[in-house]
């Protein structure tokens, strides 16, 4: 039997409903809320989005609780030097399973257009306190694609507070294995909008590094303050660390091995009101990287980047909340390696990536945005070579687009989501950016999940 | 210069850090009411109680010294805090009942703006 397109897209309605049906009676919470007893809407207005009380509780390390301790308190009576114990009694696990389809307006070619993926991904997580003061954000994933688990997103970090000039103090450590990871907010890559995307549709080839390059092949040690619960300031150093690479570091096969320390910094600045949050800051990353080795010849890349993050809550709409989210990313590259390994045609390249979206929260149950895009840089045909679907055939890294979501949480922990990605421009042209006839629309993706976190 | 913060400073300041974890808890003098305070109320009333911190505005969280929670009975704030109230989680399954007597006192010393 033939499956044209509406009946795909049928089969697909049908079964988010099913799911959706079958899992009405689901009570699942994941450990933050074990470990705080608190609902999910708390800590955000909806996953992955941190309200101001979710941003704290990253701040302070993950480790607020209310639930029962295995405990033992130093007794000041007899002068004992025994260490203190404040375990969880239920261990921080918890498990986010994504289902999803994706089609594209046009199929890419050789391939089955209108892609079931079940599972997308599994993520088992160990979030949590680990003591008094250490906590974390532990990631696991398991994708359909590359059929194994591998080490995701993970920020380990100790906190502590105390009063500095009469004002409250937070400070931290953290080890992390992404630049942003460890960010308060939504308007930095690791946690910014999309929040949840296909892996299977076309995405532009030009991207900054700090914008997910080196996301997992890293490892991370920084420190960050937040002072008077306004000024945050935060930096990390990190250095190349790759999954299933040898260790030490022989650099093979790698496109980014980082050569010495890469910085990263954030400075920050927030204000709370009953309804208002605002957040506005910069943050960036200079990293000297050797591609395939660890010796001789090095790219260079700086990036500048600014954000702001605003949430309204409307107390004459059940306190619905209104988010306005944005970046703009500068990325400064000097290519030395890759231009002497013929792989670009000149040295000095720059990328601008701006990336901007409006959120309404309908309450928790629903959410609706809209989110542009628009990255443009140095053409050059060397760096960006022609290739059918994720080549460019002028050579130009340009992309602008738009994407639309709604995602509809029936419960805290269930999301249905819809989301519709549209290309204006993609790697450089509007029509046969590829060189191979492809139009920049014809990778407009339908992306539908259903994600349960429980 | 580079390579001598990869072998020489980055790990210092990583082994200070550590260092610093492993120093006991309570080098700094508190008492361990204020402690429990600290860790259980803080993030939402705010060190002073006044809930004036980022997640207590946001919440809504009660100005501890105000009349509408000192004018509550010793019991009904041990209530409060064991069972919880509104967005206000309990903490009757980690707080002892000492712990939580002491709690209301520490409440009632809040000094009125």
């Amino acid at each position: 039997m033939k499956l044209t397109r509406p009946f795909v897209y049928l089969i697909a309605a049908g079964t988010v409903i099913l799911i959706l049906i079958t899992s009405r009676d689901s009570r699942a919470v994941p450990s933050y809320t074990r470990q705080t007893g608190l609902p999910c809407a708390t800590c955000h207005f909806a996953p992955p989005e941190l309200t101001p009380f979710g941003r704290k509780f990253k701040l302070d390390g993950y480790v607020f609780r209310t639930k029962p301790e295995v405990t033992e308190d130093q007794d000041k009576h007899k002068k004992v030097h025994d260490s203190t114990l404040h375990l969880l009694e239920a261990y921080p696990l918890s498990v986010v399973f994504d289902t999803s389809f994706t089609s594209t307006s046009s199929p890419q070619p050789a391939t089955q257009n209108g892609n079931f993926q079940f599972p997308q991904d599994i993520s088992l997580f160990l979030a949590g306190a680990w003591a008094d003061h250490v906590g974390s954000f532990a990631q696991v994933t398991y994708t359909a694609q590359g059929n194994h688990f591998s080490w995701d997103n993970t920020d380990v970090r100790y906190a502590n507070t105390h009063d500095l000039f009469g004002k409250p103090f937070a400070y931290g450590i953290t080890f992390n294995n992404n630049p942003t990871v460890e960010d308060l907010w939504n308007s930095t890559p690791a946690w910014g909008f999309p929040f949840t995307a296909s892996n299977v549709s076309p995405t532009p080839t030009a991207k900054a590094i700090i914008n997910g390059a080196l996301a997992q092949d890293v490892a991370g040690f920084g420190g960050y303050t937040m002072w008077n619960e306004h000024l945050y300031i935060g930096g990390t150093i990190y250095r190349s660390q790759h999954l299933g690479g040898a260790q030490p570091n022989p650099g093979t096969g790698f496109g980014f091995n980082i050569r010495g320390l890469a910085p990263y910094w954030r400075v920050a600045w927030q204000t709370v009101t009953k309804n208002n949050s605002l957040e506005f800051g910069t943050y960036g990353m200079h990293v000297k990287s050797s591609p395939t080795a660890v010796t001789g010849l090095t790219n260079g890349y700086t990036d500048w980047a600014f954000d702001f993050q605003y949430d309204r809550t409307i107390p004459q709409f059940k306190n619905d909340v209104l988010s306005f989210r944005g970046t703009y990313i500068r990325e400064n590259s000097s290519l030395g390696a890759t231009f002497a390994a013929g792989g670009a045609s000149l040295i000095g390249h720059h990328l601008n990536t701006v990336q901007g979206n409006v959120e309404y929260h309908y309450g928790s149950k629903l959410s609706g945005t809209v989110g542009l895009f628009k990255i443009t840089g140095t053409p050059d045909p060397l760096l960006y070579v022609q290739a059918p679907v994720s080549g460019s055939a002028n050579g130009d890294p340009r992309s602008n687009g738009y994407i639309l979501n709604v995602s509809w949480w029936p419960q805290q922990n269930i999301d249905l989501a819809v989301q519709y990605t549209g290309y204006l421009q993609f790697n450089g042209a509007q029509t046969n950016y590829d060189g191979a006839g492809r139009k920049a629309g014809g990778n407009n993706a339908v992306f539908l999940l259903a994600r349960f976190v429980f | 210069m580079s390579r001598i913060f990869v072998h020489l400073v980055a790990p210092a300041g990583i082994s200070a850090c550590l260092i610093a974890l492993a120093l006991p808890a309570g080098v700094h003098a508190q008492s361990d009411v204020a402690k429990v305070y600290k860790t259980n109320c803080v993030l939402c009333h705010a060190a002073d109680g006044s809930g004036n911190s980022p997640s207590g505005k946001a919440l809504g969280a009660k100005d501890l010294a105000s009349s509408e929670v000192q004018k509550k009975s010793d019991a009904e704030i041990a209530e409060m805090i064991a069972k919880g109230k509104g967005k206000m989680p309990a903490f009757g399954a980690k707080l002892k009942l000492d712990d939580i007597k002491q709690l209301v006192a520490y409440i009632r010393a809040i000094p009125k703006k």
